[in-house]
Parts: structure tokens; sequence; C-alpha cells
């Protein structure tokens, strides 16, 4: 078993590193996490700082590439500032909801019985209520910010992928190695982490690489409502201010900011499908 | 997979498909007029008023409603018993529903009102045969029971409380009555009808801010058939005597109404200097309303709403911030649009009666107990580059709390004390709280009611300048009903506030740092000073004239001392019109589309 | 058949009972408070406690929520806390238009996009499916936004082929919604063909397909007589669960169309803390949801005969 898995791995990664768009890719989000990074040991420019005057336009150097905004402060620095904001939460949101989603799908479709059906039942209620809703909702208890609406992006998206893992151990817990593994005498944890999960943990991943991007779009819709990022430090931020500033003619932050997030969904979407086609057993051939 | 030749079938779809929609997105809309379009054939007789709202209303029952929105709305459908002069500054009382100002007695106490014969209210089915019958005494008095009555009003009745005869003990009654209060039974003693279109009213004592609240929107004059027919949908179901009556009633969507033709206003045939040459005048002793309709669609984002009066589907806008830089611009002379647009459209501005200033929570350990500190915040503060840079100088700093256009404000008063920037002033007050350089001084908290972009960029801005001497300002943006708790219990440093009048009367602003209306008062800092009290209510019910002015001086001194509030700055209402639009002067008291009048064969042309 | 009907049919309640113990617990603890909103700055304890009485805001916990379920099993809702609207009258207002603005784009977008999904995977591998998935791509990554604030500039302003906002019912009304449209169009065009794709690829891959190509079966009959199919049940699920949200609209595009709809109205009910209005949309929808999903399920069993066994 564990032998067929390396492969299965390996040639996952063969076959993504033989296809050059996909390693641009990857490159390019590792700039944009080496960006974050930076940003969390405090080496990113002060953003804050003015550097010129109101909205002045792009000109040569490195700050006023992009120009600035109202207070003069770069809009360069911004995105960099946004850069990091986004990552975090793009890396938040899948780490709380991934390990609820795999949990709760993979107890569910193994146990079945009661434990399935209250855990049916419990994503069943949450899918009904309206997303945004409950989004807000948890930012009131929590206070806007990022914090917040991290928490709720995490607690309400593990819905998709418990229903996705759920299916797949539905399938696997009857398979012969599952079965095998049980008469020789392993507990059903030991079954279900050991054993089941490394097979079904491709859905994990790709699920995790959308969510990542989703994430990030998110954010720029529930800061236009006024529960995201407050701060000034956020893409979400700079497109709603963007929206006033368009029809005065300031096209650079919102330029900027359109393109910064562009290059990174586009890769994330193009990692995620890459992913995608080398880890479905279905596709191999 | 061998490629096979497309299906045909799914190729057919697909481009249909795309054809299709190809020719949605190619065809140009056959009509520019946007929301609420005129019939074609109709359109070109009438004269239609474009507006917008920014937001829903809440409420059509004249009582109880007390937002903006409502407000609107609900002075343009009824009719109240005095008014203000739509052109003349600064603003005067006039005679509405009824035939003149009303008379006092020789005590000053009781003042005799007669009421115009000729107002009906509008055609409703809640009357008998469906045909709207004439305002009469008793629809004054009962409206003015509806106002006071403890069940229905729980906003605006301060606005009289204490001023009539009878009227508080009236609301204790309907208080204790609950739902069931039943007019005929109860009365208000100082509230007397004489004859049909005669009333008195006796007031507690002479005062002349009591006459004021009867040309409020919340004082309109109701019909009791409509009330008592439509009960709890009386507040979708306007039915008034005012300028203009319903046709279309969406709350979300277009509001249509249209002229009442039964509506007794004249244009008036005065005004300020200047009116005449600005053409104010040329509508005078027409009757009212001027145009046939007013179409108010509901736009809530600003990028709408700028792009279709561009293209001239709205007549009348507000600038925001952004498309005021993109448009417009300040110098020494005023506000002028840019050359682009200036053949376009035309500027206008006037002055708001609101003002807008810093509160200190005075219960707080920290700023309420250090007046130093406030002082010095006072001083740190750039609030002529705030208006500048924030609000493209769209604005006027201010040194005590009464509007510019009130008697007895600021213009009125000499050698003022006041606080400019003055950063070295600034350091020394800082020293003398305690926290020279601002060492030792924990981060102040500024609360605020929502998280608007400009409510962000609003607070980056006092953040930096605080900074310069060493204050650190944190933010605690929050929803509305946070804030309101917070603010309204006492719980919080410093907030942002802003007043704008009830009534244009100095006594209206003053009460806001008066001891007995500490919060949930108006009094929101909280400040207790028994000798500023003493000079409010000195002054309260003084007629204006230099001995109420020099009351307003010593109760600034004061304030300027103490700082419980610091006054920062006055908003100036900068908007635009189209071309087409006559008689328009910003008016903060009335709203005035029954003024309005429009230029069709130049509207028809530049409608895009 | 019918014994699985039935335990689907029970099971609703449950899922629902869930829904209404979520959205109360959410909203009565947390949010707006109503009253505050309502009175504004400046209200005394007295005002307020008058009004929570009225509202019943003042009855224990437990009391409002048994309250709350003889509401929903009564479908009575009462009258909006913000407007004094009865709630039926608000729905009835904004529900078709809503409707309007999102089931023509669904229901193009469906044909439209399983369409182009099945041409793609058709295709795969071959230069019109790395140009279009780099174009889906491309389009999926820019911010919905973005979208709305850029085409209305564009589009309606500077190029004026739709008119800027503004609503009418109607065919009249035709005009107004078709920029609306487009954008709804454009933003789910790049997630579902691509979601389309992969159920078409999965079942191209599937041993079915094998066996029938290699009995020499046409290309064309299996991609429309077995493909489509048995692809039908993973498209049907993914699409039918969002029937019931469209009659929320798109609350962004509401809002810059100047659509009065239900979108904007939630979004104004969660600012001002409508319970009214926040329970009943809430129910609504789930009661939609619940229905919809029940539907599939019950479709399903009847293909497969092996899930209402399990």
């Amino acid at each position: 078993m564990a032998e067929r898995r390396d492969s299965l791995w390996r040639r996952a990664g063969r076959q993504l590193m033989k296809r050059r768009g996909v390693v641009i890719c990857f490159v390019i989000i590792a700039c944009y996490l080496l960006v974050a990074l930076l940003g969390i040991l405090g080496l990113l420019p002060d953003y804050q700082e003015r550097v010129g005057d109101s909205y002045d336009p792009p000109s040569a150097s490195f700050a006023l590439m992009l120009g600035t905004d109202i207070f003069g402060r770069s809009v360069v620095y911004k995105i960099l500032a946004g850069t990091k904001t986004a990552m975090l939460i793009g890396l938040v949101v899948p780490a709380i909801a991934v390990p609820i989603g795999v949990t709760l799908g993979a107890l569910g479709g193994y146990f079945g019985g009661r434990v399935d059906a209250f855990i049916v039942w419990f994503f069943s209620v949450i899918s009904s209520v309206p997303y945004i809703l409950i989004v807000i909702a948890i930012s009131f208890v929590l206070g806007k910010g990022m914090l917040a609406i991290c928490v709720a992006m995490g607690t309400v998206g593990w819905v998709g992928l418990c229903r996705l893992v759920r299916g797949e151990f539905i399938k696997h817990r009857h398979r012969e190695y599952a079965l095998a593994s049980r008469l020789l005498g392993a507990g059903d944890l030991t079954i279900i982490f050991r054993h089941i999960l490394p097979n079904v943990i491709h859905v994990a991943i790709i699920t995790a690489s959308l969510q990542v991007l989703g994430a990030i779009k998110s954010e720029v819709i529930l800061t236009y409502l006024g529960v995201g990022i407050q701060d000034g430090s956020s893409w979400g931020t700079m497109i709603s201010d963007a929206a006033g500033e368009l029809v005065q003619g300031i096209f650079w932050p919102l330029i900027g900011v359109v393109f910064s997030m562009f290059f990174v969904i586009y890769a994330l979407n193009v990692v995620g499908d890459a992913l995608r086609d080398a880890l479905d057993p279905k596709l191999l051939d | 997979m061998t490629h096979a030749p497309l299906p045909r079938a799914l190729l057919a779809l697909t481009v249909i498909l795309t054809l299709a929609l190809g020719a949605c997105g190619g065809s140009k809309s056959s009509s520019g007029g946007g929301e609420g379009d005129t019939p074609a054939a109709a359109g070109n007789q009438k004269k239609v008023l474009n507006l917008v709202r920014g937001s829903a209303h809440k409420n059509l029952d004249p009582v109880k409603q007390f937002d903006q929105a409502s407000a609107d709305i609900v002075s343009n459908l009824y009719d109240t018993v005095l008014s203000y002069h739509y052109l003349k500054r600064p603003y005067q009382l006039v005679p509405s529903l009824a035939e003149n100002m009303p008379t006092a007695s020789e005590d000053g106490l009781t003042y005799t009102f007669r009421l115009r014969k000729d107002v009906k209210f509008v055609d409703d089915e809640c009357f008998p045969g469906g045909k709207g019958r004439t305002l009469n005494a008793d629809d004054v008095i009962y409206s003015i029971k509806r106002f006071a009555d403890a069940n229905l009003n729980a906003q605006s009745y301060m606005l009289m409380a204490g001023f009539v005869e009878g009227m508080d003990a009236f609301r204790e009654e309907t208080k204790k009555a609950g739902k069931d209060a039943d007019y005929g039974t109860l009365e208000i003693s100082g509230l007397q009808k004489v004859d049909d279109f005669t009333f008195t009213m006796k007031l507690t004592q002479p005062n002349p801010l009591a006459l004021l609240p009867l040309a409020a929107s919340q004082l309109s004059i109701v019909p009791r058939e409509a009330v008592e027919h439509y009960k709890a949908d009386f507040e979708r179901k306007p039915v008034g005597s005012g300028p203009f009556k319903v046709q279309k009633l969406s709350r979300r969507g277009v509001i249509i109404l249209e002229r009442n033709p039964g509506y007794h206003g004249v244009y008036p045939s005065e005004g300020d200097p200047g009116d005449k040459e600005a053409g104010l005048l040329a509508s005078a002793g027409q009757k009212l309303p001027l145009v046939d309709e007013v179409h108010l669609p509901l736009i809530e984002e600003a990028q709408p709403r700028m792009l279709k009066f561009k293209r001239g589907q709205i007549d009348l806008l507000g600038f925001d911030k952004n498309n005021f830089r993109q448009m417009a611009f300040k110098d020494d002379k005023g506000f002028h649009l840019k050359p682009e647009w200036a053949d376009k459209f035309e500027i206008l501005s006037g002055e708001s009666l609101s003002t807008e200033y810093f509160v200190y929570n005075m219960d707080d350990p920290l700023v309420g107990k250090n007046k130093a500190l406030r002082q010095a915040i006072a001083y740190a503060l750039d609030i002529p580059g705030f208006i500048k840079d924030m609000r493209n100088g769209r604005g006027v700093k201010m040194h005590t709390l009464v509007p510019l256009p009130i008697a007895g404000s600021e213009r009125e008063l000499k050698d003022l004390q006041r606080y400019d920037r003055d950063l070295a002033k600034a350091k020394e007050k800082l020293v003398e709280a305690g926290f020279p350089g601002g060492k030792g001084l924990p981060p102040l908290t500024v609360e605020y009611r929502n998280s608007s972009t400009d409510t962000r960029q609003e607070f980056e801005y006092h953040r930096a300048k605080l900074a310069e001497v060493g204050i650190t300002l944190k933010a605690n943006f929050q929803t509305f009903s946070a804030f309101l708790q917070r603010v309204d219990s006492g719980n919080f440093q410093m907030t942002i506030s802003g007043w704008a009048a009830d009534y244009p009367d100095a006594e209206n602003f003053y009460q806001l740092t008066y001891g007995p209306n500490k919060r949930p008062g108006p009094n929101a800092s909280g400040y207790q000073n028994p000798e500023y009290d003493k000079l409010y209510e000195r002054s309260r019910f003084m007629p204006n004239g230099p001995e109420r002015y020099a009351i307003f001086k010593q109760m600034a001194d004061i304030l300027y001392e103490d700082v419980p509030v610091f006054v920062t700055w006055t908003y100036i209402p900068v908007s635009m019109r189209q071309k087409w639009v006559k008689n328009r002067k910003l008016n903060s008291m009335i709203t005035g589309h029954r003024f309005i009048d429009i230029d069709v064969a130049a509207k028809t042309k530049g409608v895009q | 058949m019918l014994a699985y009907t039935i335990r689907r049919l029970l099971y609703m309640f449950p899922v629902l009972l869930g829904v209404a113990a979520l959205v109360f617990s959410l909203f009565n603890t947390v949010g707006e408070d109503p009253v505050r909103v309502a009175l504004g700055q400046h209200a005394t304890p007295e005002s307020i406690a008058d009004l929570e009485a009225q509202w019943g805001l003042d009855q224990p916990l437990y009391k409002q929520f048994l309250d709350f379920l003889v509401q929903i099993a009564t479908f009575d809702y009462g009258r909006s806390y913000d407007t004094g609207e009865k709630l039926s009258d608000m729905f009835a207002a904004g529900a078709p238009v809503s409707l309007s603005l999102t089931l023509p784009p669904f229901v193009i977008g469906l044909i439209l996009n399983v369409s182009l999904g099945l041409l793609i995977a058709y295709y795969r591998g071959s230069w019109l499916d790395r140009f279009s998935t780099a174009l889906f791509i491309g389009a999926m990554s820019i911010s919905y936004l973005a979208y709305i604030i850029g085409f209305q500039y564009v589009l309606a302003y500077r190029m004026d082929w739709f008119p800027i906002s503004g609503y009418e019912p109607g065919i009249e009304g035709l005009q107004f919604l078709l920029l609306p449209w487009i954008i709804y169009l454009v933003v789910s065009v790049g997630p579902d063909v691509r979601m389309y794709r992969t159920v078409f690829l999965d079942e191209t891959g599937a041993d079915y397909v094998r066996t029938a190509r290699a009995k020499g079966v046409s290309e064309n009959r299996m991609l429309f007589g077995h493909v489509l199919k048995n692809a039908m049940i993973p498209i049907v699920t993914y699409s039918m669960v969002a029937v019931p949200f469209l009659i929320l609209g798109a609350f962004l595009m509401e809002r810059f169309f100047s659509l009065p709809g239900i979108g904007d109205l939630m979004i104004t009910a969660i600012n001002n803390g409508d319970f009214p209005v926040l329970k009943g949309l809430t129910m609504l929808i789930a009661m939609g949801y619940s229905l919809i999903v029940l539907l599939t399920d019950i479709v399903y069993a009847w293909v497969d005969p092996r899930v209402s066994l399990s």
C-alpha cells in the first residue's frame, strides 16, 4: 500500500514539474508567499508613510511605481501590505476549514449510523442558510477585522469538503485493503487516518487550493460590505476605495490591485487544476 | 481520445446562444430616461422633476418618522400649520395652513391661530364617497394630540415638552391609558377650539421657541379618518394636504409624487438681496407646486447616481468627496465646476444648520478628569487641514456649537477665544497634563458608529495629526447599535458627534452640554457645570438680541476652557443642478420640491 | 421507494429545526439590537423597555424561540421591525425582482456552460482546451466587485449600450436587466465550465466508456448517448442546490443597478437587526433548499435503486 502511494505522489510531482506553465505558477505563488513572510517579519516598507502628494500618478521610482493614494501613501507599499493580508487569509481559512471538513467527513463516512446522521444533519443545516448571513453574524460576535472574517469563512467553508470526504470514505471503507487491515487487528482510528485517509487526501488538497482563492475573493466583498479589514491594509479596502476613485480618473490603485489579485488567483487556479489532474486516480492514464 | 468532427447539435446550440447574447449586448437601450420613464406620449407635456433617494424611508406616519428619508417624503405629502420662508435668511416662520401668523395675547401666553378655509385633504377611500374633505381646527388638535401621545411618538416630543399648558399631563395620561387612549375624553387644556377654523394655544411661559415646532414635519396635520381606516398601515398610506400626492410608492424602487391640484401655496414674491438677480423670483406669485411629477428612485451606490446625473437623468445631485474632486474645485471666491463641466451643469452651495464636534466622556477617569489633555488634543488636531484634504474644502472651521446662519452664532459674538492648530501649545498642555511628549499616556480610543471608507479615512487623518505630538489614537469601528449602547451608557473615552438643527435657534445647540440633558440625552459628554446650566436656563426663552448673545459668549467661553466637547467644523453642502432646473436654493428647514421649476424644452433636449 | 421518500421527507424537519435554532441564536444573541437601531441615539431606557415589550424581546429566550417555531409552522412572521411592512408583502414585492435578475442568466448559463463544458471536454488537450481554460481562469481571477464597477462605467455610461440603473416590472424593464445578466454570466462561466468539464472528463474516463469505445460505438453517440446522460446526475446536483438561493438575487448588483430585490433587503435587515425579515428569509430559503435536495435525492434513488437501500 505504502509503496503505491509514494509512487502516486512522486508521479504527480514529476507530472507537475513537466508542465512549464505550472512551474511558473508555483514560482508566482512562492513570490507572494515570500512577500507575506517579509510582511510578517516586519521587513516590508511602512505603507502608512507618506511618500508624495495626494494622488500622484505613477512615476519611475519603486515606491511611486503605481502612484499614491489620497494620503500620499505609496500604492505599491499598500499592495505589498495587502498581499500579506491576502496570503494570511488564504492560509488561515483552509487551515480552519480543512481539518474540520476532513475529520467530520471521515468520521461520518467511516462509521455511518448515528454519527453519520448527526454530521449530515450538521452540514445540511449550515448549507441551508445563506453563506453571507452566517459570515456577517459571526463577524458580529468576533468584532470586525481579519480574525473575524477568517474564522467566519473557515467555519462555513468546511461543508463542501466534508461532503466530498464523506463520500470517498463511504466508497473506501468496504474496500479490500480496509477490511484486510481490520482483520489484522487495526483500530478504527488507525484505519481512518493511516489507511484510508491517504487515499482520499487529494480531495482535501484540491479543495484547499480552491478555498485559498475563494477566501481572497470573499475578503473583497466582505470589506465592501463593511465587515472586513478595517485598517486600510487589504486589497478589499483598496478596491472599495477605488470604486469612488475611478470616476475621478484615478485608475492606478484599481489597476494595481486588480492585477496583483489577478496573478496570484490565476496561479492558484492553474495549480489547483494541475493538482487535480495529477492526483485524481481516475485521470491517471 | 480521437477528435471526431464536432457534433452538429452542440455546435448549433453554442452558436445560437452566443448570438443571442451578442444581440442582447448590442441592443442599445431604447429609452434613456431611466427609472419611471413616463409613457412617451404624455412625457412631452409633463414637467417631471427627477431626483434620487440615497436611502429607503422607514415610516411615513408624521409622528413616527425621524429619519431624513422619511421626513423628505412626509413633508411633500403633508402640510403644517406654519412653515419657513423658502428664500429669506435667517430662517423665518411663515403661515402655511394658518391664514396668517398667529397673534399673541397681551401676556404673551395665548396664541390664536386662524386656519385657511380652502384646504382639502386629497381624495382617498378613507373618506365618505372617497372625496377629500376640508381641513379644520379639529384636525389640527387631533394631530397635536397624536404628537403628544406617548404611545405613538417616542422620538420628537422633546421639541415641545413643557411648552404648552396641559400637554405633558396629556402625555402622562396616554401612557397610562396605553393603546386605548381616547382623545375624545383626554384633552390638552392649553389647546382650545374656538370655531371650525380657529384654535388657541396657551403656553406655560412666554416662549419665542413655542411656535417653531408647528413648522416641523412631525407636526404635520393628518385626518382622523385615515388613521382609523388604515390602522397599522397608515405608516405606509399617507393621506395629507401637502403640495404632492402619491402616484406610486415603492419603498425600494421608484416613488412617484404627483401634483396636488388643490394645494394652496404660492411662490414667494420677496427674497434675500441677490435672489432676484439670480432668477429666484421669476416664479413669484405662481401657484405651487410648479412641476407635475417628482420621480424619486432609490439609488444607494454613488457611482450609478453620478453617472445618471451626467446623462441628464437626474436633475439635482449633491457631491460626494470623490466626484467633487473630479468635477469641481474651490478657490477664494467659492466653489466652481471644472471647465469641461461648467457649461453643462451649474454648481450651488449654501450653509448648513449642523455642527460636528469631538465628544470627551467627562466620566472617563483619564480624558474626563484631565482638562489639559483635552486642550492638548484640541490644539493638536488639524481641522482646516481636515476640511481641505478630506472634504475638498466643503466646510468651515467652527468655534462655537451654533451653526453660522443661526442668530447668535460666532458671527455675532466678538473676541471669541478659539483653538487653532499649535503644536508648541499642544506640547505644553501635554506637559501640564502630566504626559510630556506623550510619555506615559495610554492610547486613546475613539468610538465610530460604522466602518465606511470615509470614517476610516477620517480616523487615519486625525491619528496622524495627534501622533505628531505623541498622542496615540485608536479607533473602535462598530455596529450602530453597539455604538449607541456604548455612548449612551457612558462606556467610552471619545467619540465624534454631529447635531443638525431641529429648529433654527441657538438654544437647540447649547442644550448639547446642558447638565440635565446628560446621556442618553443629547449631552453625550455628560458635562455637569452649574454655572453653565444657569446661563443656559437664562438664555433659553429670551428673544434674540445683544443681551442673549452676551450670555452665549459666556457659555462659549466656559466650553472653550473646559472642552467637554471640541467643536470642529460645519459642513457646506455643495451640489449640482442641470441647467434646466429653476428656482433652486438650498433650504435646510424645508424640502423645496414644490418651488422648483423645469424648463421642459431644454430638458427634453438635454436628457441623453 | 415510497418508504425512502417518506423517510427523506421526515428528515426535513430536524434540518429545519436546526436552521431555526442556528438563525435564532445567531441573531438573538449577537448582531444589531433592533430596538436601539429603531430608536436611534438619545433613547431613554424607558422607551427602550417599551419597544422591547412591544416586540416581545423582553420574554425569556426559550419563550421567544417557541414563538418563532409557531411562526414557522403557521408561515406568519409578522411585520418588519424596520418598516412595519408585512413580510409577505415585502417578499411578494422583492422576489419577482430578484428572480428576474437571477433566473434567466441561471438558465441561460446552465445551457451555455454545459455546452461549453462538453465542447471543451470533447477537445481535451487541444489548443481550444488550453486557450479557453486560460480565458476562463482569467475571468475568474478578477473580483466580482471590479466587474460591476467596470462594466457599469464602461458599457452603460461610456458606451451607452445599456441604461445605467433602474427597474420596471414587465417587458419594459428588460433593458435594465440585460447588463446585470451579462455580469452574472461572465462571473459564472469560469467556475461552471471548469466544473462541467471535470464532470465530463470523469465520465469519459469511466470503464463503461472504454468498453463502449472498444466495442466500436461512435464518439458522437457515446458523448450524447452515454456520457451526457450519466453526467447529468452530478450536473443536476451541482446546479439545483443553487436554485433556492436565486431568490436572494445578487445583492451587490441589486445595489449598483437599483433593483429593488431581496438580496439588498437582506443586507439592510442584517445591518438593522431586523429579525422578522431575517428569520422569514432564512426559513424560506432553508425550506426551498431542503425540498430541492429532497427532490434530487429521490430522482437519484429512482435512477439508481442502490441509493434507497443504503
